[in-house]
């Protein structure tokens, strides 16, 4: 159709976008490399060129992060506004990331060593977002305004902040500091070697978005009319959460909680694209999710050299405005 | 054919219930009652949506809660009395919506599912709706759009939960007239539950009462009956 014509346009722009930021950003830095230290780097690596190192361990794992992280949590945004059919809704507005940081908090600050691990952290986190959206999934059969739910859910965050406060007070310094490096947020805390398994999961993620883009088109309709068009609704809600834990947990796990790109890409693309076709969608929201968080991550490191930004303040300072914009065109 | 024996219907609680009825193909089926008396349950029920309280509605031989979901959405497709418009869902892709059972797994429509859809627009005369989105529609096209949509989705039955009520008189007309067309010249089994009573009496339809004293359904033929009830 017309539509996904003119979008392959603004596809292949952004793709050419983001393997333009991928080199650039491993190119360029507080010490400048070239382009030969970056292909060593990658496919002839030898740890005694500190160049090499520095690309490798450091500006290499950071780019992939900043993209699969923006991929992934887009998507994961748009399946949360198509599941309660609202444009405010995501994993952070919902609680969900919080659900997570509440399992890691536990598991870090209870002092017991499988929960600093890295499995153990991993899991904590998936599970936490997996229980606390099934949790938001059962109060929206009951909370039906979409202003309600939202309200609720930002409740639920307060609540479980609250709770994440009184362990730190009442626990050791070491697991404190283990917990409050992790809840800044980074998109540096991984390694090179985490890469793989990390990848794998986000691509997951996206192949099982993938696979329910039928029943999330029809779903769009609201949920009477998926159900009269034979879908078992229930299965389908708990699978849109168990992917979305999917990629909001892992996310968190790795990078922290970072605000807005759930709840911004996704309003953004169906802008751009004005479609509800979920399969140009998803596309969508991982392109131009990971261009956004890319991009983001670049701008920071070239003024890292005069201030100091934080990568989810940086999404907040963009992506909240722009939710103030979708509320202000909406009310209208 | 829909044959209904012994059923109590309602959500919940009993609202009334219907033994001996059938509703045949080539043929619309206008449902009559007062407000609450259980006409969109009833069409609920049918559609599968709702379980009957008691008894046994069987579709073509079969009884409804033994088909596949998608298998009875390939039989059966339901017309709910309000729409809701969704932002940037174009008129289009709202009706090719319909055809969601017939394609591949990511959804990709064929040529037979695009004819259907030009077709169906041509039919309800909507064609100039095309590429406007659905939440900037009146609610009066969103409902020609939606009977349009059961028509797309290419099903034996047809019910249709008041399907005029936010028509102007000439386009309640015009989708009456379609109807009946249909039920004729496609064998499609159409129910329409409706308010418009004296509009009704001038289409060949069966007609069918929910009596609010025994609270039975039956079927009726005079407009008598219909004056009776609606008089107390």
């Amino acid at each position: 159709m017309k539509i996904v014509k003119s979008g392959t346009v603004l596809f292949l722009v952004a793709i050419i976008g983001i393997v333009f930021l991928f080199f650039f950003g491993l190119i360029s830095g507080d010490i400048d490399t070239n382009f030969k230290d970056v292909y060593n780097a990658l496919f002839h690596y030898s740890n005694e060129d500190i160049n090499q190192v520095i690309i490798r361990e450091i500006r290499f794992p950071r780019i992939v992060m900043a993209i699969v992280s923006g991929a992934g949590l887009s998507v994961a945004g748009m399946l949360m506004q198509t599941l309660f059919q609202n444009p405010l809704a995501g994993p952070y507005v919902l609680g969900i990331n919080a659900g997570s940081s509440l399992l890691v908090a536990l598991g870090i600050l209870s002092g017991v060593g499988f929960f600093s691990t890295e499995i153990g952290l991993i899991g904590s986190a998936l599970l936490g977002a997996f229980v606390f959206g099934l949790f938001i999934l059962f109060t929206s059969t009951f909370i039906r305004s979409q202003i309600s739910l939202l309200l609720f859910g930002v409740m639920l965050g307060s609540f479980i902040s609250s709770i994440i406060a009184i362990l730190e007070v009442s626990s050791h310094a070491e697991s404190l500091k283990a917990f409050m490096l992790w809840s800044m947020g980074s998109l540096q805390g991984v390694s090179t070697h985490q890469i793989p398994i990390i990848v794998m999961v986000i691509l997951l993620g996206c192949v099982l978005s993938y696979l329910i883009v039928k029943p999330l088109n029809v779903l769009a309709l609201g949920e009477e009319e998926c159900r009269l068009m034979g879908y078992n609704i229930q299965t389908l809600r708990v699978s849109i959460i168990f992917v979305t834990a999917l990629f909001a947990g892992t996310i968190t796990a790795y990078c922290g909680p970072i605000a807005f790109v759930g709840l911004a890409i996704p309003n953004l693309t169906r802008m751009l694209f004005r479609t509800q076709n979920h399969f140009v969608l998803t596309t969508a929201n991982i392109i131009f999710g990971a261009l956004f968080l890319l991009t983001c991550d670049i701008v920071i490191q070239q003024i890292s050299g005069f201030i100091l930004v934080p990568i989810n303040a940086l999404t907040s300072l963009i992506g909240a405005p722009f939710v103030i914009y979708i509320l202000i065109r909406k009310v209208r | 054919m829909i044959s209904i024996e012994n059923t109590s219907i309602g959500f919940n609680t009993h609202l009334f219930s219907a033994n001996g009825i059938c509703f045949e193909k080539g043929k619309v089926h206008a449902l009559m009652g007062k407000n609450g008396i259980g006409k969109s349950a009833f069409l609920r029920t049918l559609s599968g949506l709702i379980h009957p309280l008691e008894g046994t509605i069987q579709i073509d031989g079969k009884e409804v809660s033994q088909y596949k979901g998608a298998d009875l959405a390939k039989k059966i497709s339901f017309v709910n009395s309000v729409q809701q418009g969704v932002p940037y869902l174009t008129v289009d892709a709202y009706l090719l919506l319909a055809r969601t059972n017939y394609t591949t797994l990511f959804g990709k429509y064929s040529d037979e599912d695009y004819t259907c859809v030009q077709e169906a627009k041509s039919k309800f005369k909507i064609s100039h709706l095309s590429e406007k989105f659905t939440d900037e529609l009146s609610s009066g096209e969103l409902q020609l759009c939606a009977i349009a949509k059961a028509y797309v989705q290419g099903t034996d039955f047809i019910l249709l939960d008041e399907p005029t009520s936010h028509l102007d008189y000439s386009n309640k007309r015009k989708v009456y007239d379609l109807l009946v067309e249909m039920a004729a010249n496609e064998n499609k089994g159409v129910l329409i539950s409706t308010h418009d009573i004296d509009l009704a009496f001038k289409f060949p339809f069966e007609y069918c009462l929910l009596d609010s004293n025994t609270k039975e359904m039956r079927k009726i033929t005079s407009m008598n009956e219909i004056e009776v009830e609606f008089s107390s």
